[in-house]
């Protein structure tokens, strides 16, 4: 049984100790960075948000003001679409360098325009953030080995080995107490930062303990490892370098072979349309339809809308309603290939989520992630919001265009809006 | 020299007698000449489907029927992006911008499909590109193998037995330099031969060249690091949790810390605020497709006086196609001005990165090495630009088909029943095709010259700080 | 002898599969000094680890007061000081922090005054007391350690090869010390390769030699062990 006695003793000792203490005050230094990058970043996607919504305001405003029917108010009028940052997300980036988390869309096809990406700098995506997330996956692991794994092999090798273990009541007192000594200490000085960065983001309380959780089970799993095989690799007489050598060899297949390798074999199993099909069919699609007899695009539009099959005659060779008929055609006829390739998208995440089970910072940096809503999950949301949003403007418009309705600018007062 | 050999020689004995050093140099060797295998086929592959797709993409646009030339401006066009030979070693950035664009009238639209947002989300952190090998693993082994080589012998006091029978500080520390780098080179072979079949396949020599040349430097980097943390180390265990500390800090720490601080120092600068701009400015230019928007009253005016007639109708010209082709060249001056602007960020973005360098020898050669593979940044706006360039030809070409081989009174009429406004299919063949090639190598060499500079700074610092170190070496 | 507080009963010891103990009985008693005299190899440490626990026995058994190392390690550590052949201690703290930490340790807790009075029975100097330790001598470290093990009070004291590696003075100083030890009731148990040493304050020499006692010599008339036997008989032990 530890006491706190052994507890206090150490704590002093360690704290005399010039190298831990610096070490301890380095990791202090780049949590801190880690969540004040991230809080940066996270604010300055909120103002990109605040203004552009602002912006999109005036410009349907200035866009509407002109348009004389609602089929050019429709084409002319574009809407912001938007994935707002979670209060945790300055803790885990995850995602949102890669998938968009805001696009601008009109009711055109939507799938000539979802795959347009606002994406960040790709030179900075490449080199990768370092934000919380990051520093516990995978840097975490590396300090817990540095601090822990020497534990007794470094005494073995100043000689005290022995002295230590006649003199102490219990010596395995005296190793655990030193190793959880250090790991609080190690603990604190990576969440604390998180804990000041959650206040200010304002995130909630249960998901900063679980991000903190999700950090202690981390921390508890490199721990056991680190002091098991450190235990077991020093009574065999073995140098601290090769204990930690092992470690290493471990960490390296860890949070490296396996995620890469599995990556390569996801890639390889999992089937997904490749974009370049889906782009080339979508556009085919809407510009054929300008040569194609009208019934055509009508069959194909009344198989889904009915309710219009009594407002299909044609006045002129153009017309609005007919107009985003085929562009919904459009959207249906790759429809097929764009959930496919979605599909895709979640599969390999789902195989991803499998192989995360034998990479625990694989499995941290996704729990993370997941709960910051930063994940492909989250991503995947927006982009379905995206759809709906897309959706309800179709049927916004459609009344207006199919009963012929005068165009009055009022009524554009109940143009839908996104809600995120 | 002999000595020299000698220590050089006795380091591989001991490395090849305790295993642990064979089976770590094993390893690295595995697992880059797994990567190269990998990686070059899937680089061919990829190169095979978008050539396929460029092909494809171009037969459909010139096949397309008879039609109204507009409609082939909103038909637009596809243009992929060919990986560049020495991508299967350094993938770079190629992961993270699209690779392919659809062109088309009235906008610029941004590259589409990112491998990166189709894979598992896995490879964030590692990658199986040999690069990332040799950037970050390799100083790993040479750390994993060399750690002790000073140290071992103070230790032990043969260090000292050596230095009292003559031999030279100078030349133990050469020895066990050279058996240091030899035991990267090992690794870097599978690299250099994967540089040489990217030779064969049609890449600049001098490329390849200096490409090796490069990690060949990174590898000097390294082995001088761990020969200085092991010479001014008294103990392996020093030698050794310093020299982890320090591969965490320059070869992990350092490249994440350059990127985050780019982000947050200079914000992100997103293509849909510039859209808001362009759009405004839009306005104020008029819209193309309505050829009596007063904005461009000024343009018929002069039309008119040209041709001397008083209505657009008796112009020699289809006045529709006029002003498409008008408005068309001065929306692409606006989105051109944007969209400089926005790579111009992007560029000093990465530049605030890529000056952490001078911090790690890491961030020098993995910008060193995308320059040379050219798989940077400026290579993937390159593209952009020269897509760009194809879209604002065949757009205007399209244009002046509408302007002159149309009528224009058939055009206003185009949408009442009797009416045909199509022009032959034959008028398509204006669009030329496209291929984007790799910058001649010199380029690429003079590009990358500041990141060569950013490897020889370490070469020198590095071996400085042996230097130093050698001074209290027998104590 | 009174009772046998340090005892080894047919006790043999394989470290990888060679005997390096073979047979070996002894029994030392309360307020004695016994020494076991060896060359290099004879199995010396090993024995002095078997009581510590750090070696288990093969075969055959080792107690201390009455406990067996098998059984009751803990207990038998919590009445035995070691002194290691080269003492190392933490060098980031002082003296006196370093015995305090190692007392604490022990879940002993000593008043600054009774460390300071130990150190001054083991004649460290006084300017040294809060010194950082990687500072001392090998005898100032040697000293610190005896005074560690004086105020843990322990009854048998297990010192590896003492007075290696310290000068004639320093010798002198411990052999007076550990006199002075014995005289107080504790049971002092040494292995050394010293043969002056072993005959200036031993009560009984053993006599190791691969592994099995070759020699047993002790003290006649109070008067000291004759070194000119003992070392006669280890050159001849170390020939056979």
């Amino acid at each position: 049984m530890i006491r706190f006695s052994d507890f206090s003793r150490e704590t002093i000792f360690l704290s005399r100790q010039p190298y831990v203490l610096i070490f301890l005050m380095i990791v202090l230094a780049l949590s801190i960075f880690s969540v004040w990058s991230g809080i940066a970043e996270t604010q300055a996607q909120q103002n990109t948000i605040e203004s552009l919504l602002e912006k999109d305001n005036v410009d349907r405003a200035q866009a509407l003001e002109k348009q004389s029917s609602y089929g050019s108010a429709a084409y002319y009028s574009f809407h912001l679409t938007y994935f707002p940052p979670s209060p945790l997300a300055f803790a885990a980036m995850g995602q949102r360098d890669i998938y968009p988390w805001k696009h601008r869309i009109r009711m055109l096809a939507l799938e000539g325009q979802i795959y347009e990406t606002d994406a960040d700098n790709p030179e900075l995506s490449f080199l990768g953030r370092f934000d919380f997330a990051f520093l516990i996956s995978v840097l975490m692991p590396l300090f817990i080995i540095l601090l822990l794994h020497d534990i007794r092999s470094s005494e073995r090798e100043a000689g005290r080995f022995d002295l230590l273990i006649v003199t102490a009541r219990n010596q395995h007192t005296l190793w655990t107490a030193r190793a959880l000594v250090l790991s609080i200490a190690l603990m604190l000085v990576l969440l604390l930062p998180l804990f000041v960065g959650a206040a200010i983001m304002q995130a909630s309380l249960s998901k900063t303990v679980l991000m903190a959780l999700i950090t202690l089970a981390h921390l508890l799993f490199w721990g056991a490892i680190t002091i098991t095989v450190g235990k077991l690799m020093a009574m065999r007489g073995q140098s601290s370098p090769r204990i930690a050598s092992a470690l290493l060899a471990l960490w390296l297949t860890l949070a490296v072979i396996v995620p890469v390798v599995s990556d390569t074999a996801i890639n390889k199993t999992v089937k997904s349309p490749n974009g370049g099909d889906l782009l080339l069919l979508q556009r085919e699609t809407v510009n054929d339809a300008w040569d194609l007899p009208f019934s055509d695009t009508w069959d194909a539009f009344l198989s889904k809308h009915p309710d219009w099959a009594e407002h299909t005659q044609m006045e002129s060779s153009f017309e609005w309603k007919w107009y985003y008929a085929f562009q919904q055609v459009g959207d249906q006829k790759t429809e097929d290939l764009s959930n496919a390739y979605r599909n895709a998208i979640a599969k390999k995440d789902t195989a991803a989520g499998v192989v995360a089970f034998f990479s625990p910072p694989m499995m941290t940096q996704r729990l993370m992630t997941s709960l910051a809503d930063t994940d492909i999950t989250a991503s995947l949301g927006y982009e379905q919001r995206v759809r709906d949003f897309h959706q309800s403007l179709r049927y916004f418009y459609y009344p207006l265009l199919f009963n012929k309705s005068e165009f009055n600018l009022q009524v554009m007062d109940d143009l839908p809006r996104f809600l995120p | 020299m002999n000595a020299t050999k000698q220590i050089m020689l006795d380091e591989w004995r001991y490395w090849q007698r305790t295993k642990l050093a064979t089976t770590v140099i094993f390893i690295g060797v595995v697992l880059t000449l797994a990567s190269v295998v990998v990686n070059t086929i899937e680089v061919r592959q990829a190169a095979d489907e978008r050539k396929h797709f460029q092909q494809v993409s171009e037969s459909r646009f010139l096949e397309q029927p008879d039609r109204h030339p507009h409609r082939m401006v909103h038909y637009g066009h596809y243009v992929f992006r060919a990986p560049s030979p020495l991508s299967m070693i350094e993938p770079g950035v190629d992961a993270y911008t699209g690779t392919s664009i659809f062109l088309e009238g009235h906008r610029q639209n941004s590259a589409t499909f990112a491998d990166q947002r189709q894979s598992s989300g896995l490879t964030r952190f590692s990658s199986l590109s040999p690069a990332f090998l040799m950037q970050v693993l390799v100083p790993l082994l040479m750390i994993l193998v060399g750690y002790a080589c000073i140290t071992r012998e103070k230790e032990a006091g043969t260090l000292n037995i050596m230095l009292t029978q003559g031999v030279k500080k100078r030349e133990v520390l050469t020895g066990k330099f050279l058996a240091l780098v030899g035991s990267g080179l090992l690794v870097l072979l599978p690299l250099a031969l994967a540089s040489i079949w990217a030779s064969v396949t049609g890449e600049s020599i001098i490329v390849t060249t200096g490409f090796v040349v490069g990690y060949f430097l990174y590898i000097l980097i390294w082995g001088a690091i761990v020969l200085w943390v092991s010479t001014f180390s008294s103990r392996k265990n020093t030698s050794f949790a310093s020299l982890i500390c320090l591969w965490i800090a320059l070869c992990i720490l350092i490249p994440r810390i350059s990127s985050s601080t780019a982000a947050s120092i200079v914000p992100s600068p997103g293509k849909l605020e510039a859209d808001f701009a362009v759009l405004e400015e839009l306005r104020k230019l008029g819209d193309g497709h309505n050829a009596s928007d007063p904005a461009f009253n000024q343009l018929k005016a002069n039309l008119l006086a040209k041709h001397n007639v008083n209505d657009i109708a008796d112009l020699p010209v289809n006045f529709r196609g006029v002003v498409a082709e008008y408005s068309e060249e001065k929306l692409t001056k606006v989105l051109n001005q944007f969209a400089e602007i926005r790579m111009q960020e992007e560029v000093s973005q990465a530049e605030i990165a890529r000056h952490f360098g001078w911090l790690s020898p890491t961030v020098s050669i993995r910008t060193f090495s995308m320059m040379m593979a050219g798989t940077n940044l400026e290579t993937h706006h390159r593209f952009l630009r020269e897509a760009e360039a194809l879209r604002y030809e065949f757009i205007q070409s399209l244009n002046h088909v509408h302007q002159h081989k149309l009528d224009y009174h058939t055009d206003i009429n185009r949408y009442r029943d009797d009416v045909v406004a199509r022009v032959d299919a034959g008028n398509w063949n204006i669009l030329s095709s496209f291929s984007f090639e790799p910058q001649p190598g010199m380029a690429r060499l003079h590009q990358s010259l500041l990141y060569s500079l950013q490897l020889l700074f370490w070469c020198i610092v590095t071996l400085l700080l042996i230097k130093r170190a050698s001074r209290r070496m027998e104590q | 002898m009174p009772d046998q507080v340090v005892a080894a009963s047919s006790l043999c010891v394989k470290l990888a599969q060679n005997d390096v103990i073979d047979n070996l009985n002894f029994t030392i008693g309360r307020g004695e000094v016994f020494a076991l005299l060896g060359g290099n190899g004879a199995g010396k440490s090993t024995t002095l680890k078997t009581f510590l626990g750090a070696v288990s026995p093969s075969s055959g058994t080792a107690s201390v007061m009455g406990l067996s190392v098998d059984a009751d390690i803990n207990t038998i550590r919590s009445k035995v000081a070691y002194l290691p052949e080269s003492v190392m201690l933490y060098g980031h703290l002082t003296g006196i922090e370093n015995i305090e930490y190692f007392l604490s340790l022990a879940g002993i807790k000593q008043a600054q005054p009774e460390i300071e009075e130990a150190l001054t029975k083991v004649s460290l100097q006084t300017d040294a007391w809060h010194k950082n330790l990687s500072h001392y001598s090998k005898g100032m470290r040697q000293k610190t350690a005896i005074a560690l093990a004086l105020l843990r009070e322990a009854p048998v004291l297990l010192l590896d090869e003492p007075t290696s590696g310290l000068d004639p003075r320093a010798i002198d100083e411990f052999n007076q010390l550990i006199t002075t030890l014995a005289n107080s009731g504790s049971t002092i148990f040494m292995v050394t390769h010293d043969v002056y040493g072993a005959c200036q304050v031993a009560h009984r020499i053993g006599l190791l030699d691969k592994g099995k006692i070759v020699g047993m010599f002790e003290r006649k008339n109070n008067a000291h062990i004759d070194i000119e036997e003992v070392h006669a008989a280890f050159s001849q032990g170390k020939i056979k």
